[in-house]
């Protein structure tokens, strides 16, 4: 069933339908939630969140814009409002960023060329670095870099200005940069303290 | 625009990483070991991104078994029990009459009350099993085997006795049940595959109270008619 057919007869209630457009979707969306929250129960729940709050309003969907943009819209609105849960505010995406980033110009940490990430990123330390990025940048870097939406896709899914997501983007990276920087120099130290302890005995 | 140092540059990076390479930001990049080391880090960092993102990962079959329970409650979706015992329709009960007259109701009801009974036990356990892992995993399996043949001698009363009855009926039911098996054998699997996992046991319970509810409404339907 072509996904065009599977909105129209959802939107009079067949549940073939339904399972259809969950089949089409449901992987992407839950990757999302996934790579958001590192956390594999609470990425099923928001999955489960962010399409039943779809098939609430499939009757309203009039196809002004693709139904994968208006799904995955859905899903960052669901995971971001839990993120806010969590943190306790009320912040808007805007808000959700490091104040220092968003004032001042450039950070000077560009990183000596003496630590490289090249060779040594995995995907661990790269969702640990994630991990720790505001929901804003967070939310552009998995959209763009993980996921490969273009920034125009990203603006119709964040509701945001394209200079704002290709801003964000650029944040997200320099602040991973500096993340995984500071994992590299604390295993870097851990490794010479178990070696000079190793020397001892 | 002329990139005459790192500050100029940064103002480039989305541009220089995008693929596009500005003749008049070169010259800066060959002097500049930290706007190197920059591009080189943000260009590992997209490519482990990318690896990552080819790897999408499918969620559990309890997402959409929730989620269709959900819409089933709400109303979005039709439930499928409804399909083969619906509860207001005057015109059916007709074809209703005719199919519970016809099935052996006082060995169907003790099977039902057999199976209630076993079910009851299995779904009283977690509770006070939970303290013993070992003891509850155990107990899963004790109690589900007798459940799942007990549920299966139900439906083997019911189904014969179904055979002489409208094509439509019977295939409604046969699709039904069917539908409920298959649910059965997605949970099984899951508490198969995760038998620690509380979540999966109480799918699998859940899954055996639909074909018990299922049955149970056939036994209720067949003593009214009588």
């Amino acid at each position: 069933m072509p996904e065009a057919e599977a909105i129209r007869l959802a939107q009079q209630g067949s549940a073939p339908a339904f399972e259809r457009l969950y089949r089409l979707h449901n992987r992407r969306v839950y990757s999302l939630c996934l790579r958001m929250v590192s956390n594999t129960a609470e990425a099923e729940d928001l999955t489960q969140e962010a399409f039943l709050q779809l098939f609430r309003k499939i009757a309203t969907f009039r196809g002004e814009s693709a139904f994968s943009t208006w799904l995955h819209r859905l899903a960052v609105n669901v995971v971001l409002m839990r993120l806010r849960k969590k943190s306790g505010t009320e912040a808007s995406l805007d808000e959700m960023t490091e104040p220092d980033e968003e004032s001042g110009g450039p950070r000077r940490d560009f990183g000596g060329p003496d630590l490289r990430l090249s060779g040594s990123i995995d995907r661990v330390n790269l969702q640990r670095a994630v991990d720790q990025l505001p929901p804003g940048y967070k939310s552009v870097f998995v959209l763009h870099d993980v996921q490969g939406y273009e920034h125009n896709e990203i603006a119709k899914i964040m509701e945001c200005s394209i200079g704002n997501s290709k801003s964000q983007l650029h944040k997200a990276r320099m602040r991973l940069r500096e993340l995984l920087h500071e994992a590299l120099r604390s295993k870097a130290r851990e490794d010479r303290k178990a070696a000079s302890e190793g020397g001892e005995d | 625009m002329a990139v005459n140092n790192c500050k100029d540059f940064l103002k480039q990076l989305e541009t220089w990483t995008g693929g596009e390479h500005p003749a008049d930001a070169q010259p800066h990049l060959r002097s500049c070991a930290n706007c190197r080391s920059l591009v080189q880090d943000i260009d590992a960092i997209r490519a482990e991104a990318r690896s990552w993102g080819a790897l999408e990962t499918e969620p559990h079959e309890r997402v959409w078994t929730s989620l269709r329970a959900q819409l089933e409650q709400e109303g979005l979706i039709r439930p499928t029990e409804t399909k083969l015992v619906p509860t207001t329709a005057p015109s059916q009960d007709s074809w209703l009459s005719g199919f519970f007259g016809r099935i052996p109701r006082p060995a169907l009801a003790g099977a039902y009350l057999s199976v209630l009974v076993a079910l009851g036990f299995a779904l009283s356990g977690p509770v006070t099993k939970q303290t013993n892992e070992a003891r509850w995993l155990e107990g899963t399996q004790v109690a589900t085997s007798p459940l799942s043949a007990r549920l299966n001698s139900v439906e083997q009363t019911a189904i014969p006795a179904s055979r002489d009855l409208n094509p439509a009926v019977t295939a409604s039911l046969h699709q039904n049940l069917a539908i409920v098996d298959n649910y059965i054998l997605l949970c099984e699997k899951s508490v198969q595959e995760e038998p620690q996992n509380e979540v999966a046991r109480d799918y699998l319970y859940e899954a055996y109270q639909q074909k018990a509810y299922l049955l149970a409404q056939i036994g209720e339907r067949g003593e009214n008619v009588q």
